[in-house]
């Protein structure tokens, strides 16, 4: 079962992004992703922090 | 009929050329996003609405903007999530 | 252009950069400016418009939205270097303002 093992899945998803990345930006990727894992730090410490929520509570456009 | 090892090489340039051309566009728009941080911006959404924020962060997907002080026709938001969805433009100076 | 905007591609996008364009989107909004980049990923599209006496607005035109982007003219070489400047020079990178 996943509990016992240590091992992660074989295709980890850190892994699986890297590839999606280096064929959407190819050598620039390593650039392209550290820009975006800083971003998206940023926004989750930010809504972790202050817990945002949605406005309008109703999407206007579904 | 072009050979198929040429074929694959001209293949091979378009797709550098594009990878080029998507990191250049991507690079700019998220220095564009950094630079709203702290910014007042205003945002133009459907049914006509539009309200202003002091923009905090996006996610990388451009799913969700984080925003503070939130100027809602009835009221102020102390902290939101917009809708990516829900915006048709928004608006800030630099 | 019409209508398939987000399926266009970084090619076609880039190939829109530095030039002044229209841009419909929503219902009847009409959005004009130099075009600084074309997001790959929502496909939308960054707008300057310079003001007399230095400093700029910006406008963000969601990729989904978009349903005509029309060409007015190319930049020269001065509009060029401003607007790739604008998210680059100091002034953005305050914080406090």
């Amino acid at each position: 079962s996943w509990r016992s093992s240590a091992a992660p899945p074989s295709e980890r998803p850190g892994e699986r992004r890297a590839a999606e990345m280096k064929k959407l930006y190819g050598e620039d990727a390593p650039k392209i992703l550290a820009m975006e894992a800083a971003m998206q730090l940023t926004f989750d410490r930010n809504c972790d922090l202050k817990q945002p929520k949605y406005w309008p509570v109703i999407p206007l456009k579904l | 009929s072009i050979p198929t090892s040429a074929a694959s090489e001209e293949d091979a340039e378009l797709l550098s050329e594009e990878q080029h051309a998507r990191s250049v566009l991507r690079e700019s728009f998220l220095r564009c996003l950094l630079s709203m941080t702290n910014k007042k911006v205003q945002f133009n959404m459907y049914e006509k609405v539009k309200v202003e924020a002091t923009f905090g962060a996006s996610d990388i997907d451009v799913l969700n903007f984080q925003v503070s002080d939130l100027h809602t026709p009835i009221g102020v938001q102390k902290e939101a999530l917009i809708r990516c969805r829900d915006v048709i433009s928004f608006t800030f100076d630099i | 252009m019409q209508c398939g905007w987000p399926l266009l591609g970084p090619l076609r996008w880039i190939s829109y950069v530095n030039k002044q364009v229209k841009v419909k989107a929503g219902k009847d909004a009409e959005h004009r400016g130099w075009l600084m980049t074309v997001d790959p990923v929502s496909s939308s599209l960054v707008l300057v418009t310079f003001r007399e006496g230095g400093g700029a607005s910006v406008q963000v035109v969601m990729g989904h939205a978009v349903e005509e982007v029309q060409v007015l003219q190319e930049a020269d070489e001065e509009t060029t270097e401003r607007l790739q400047a604008s998210f680059l020079s100091p002034q953005t990178c305050r914080l406090d303002q």
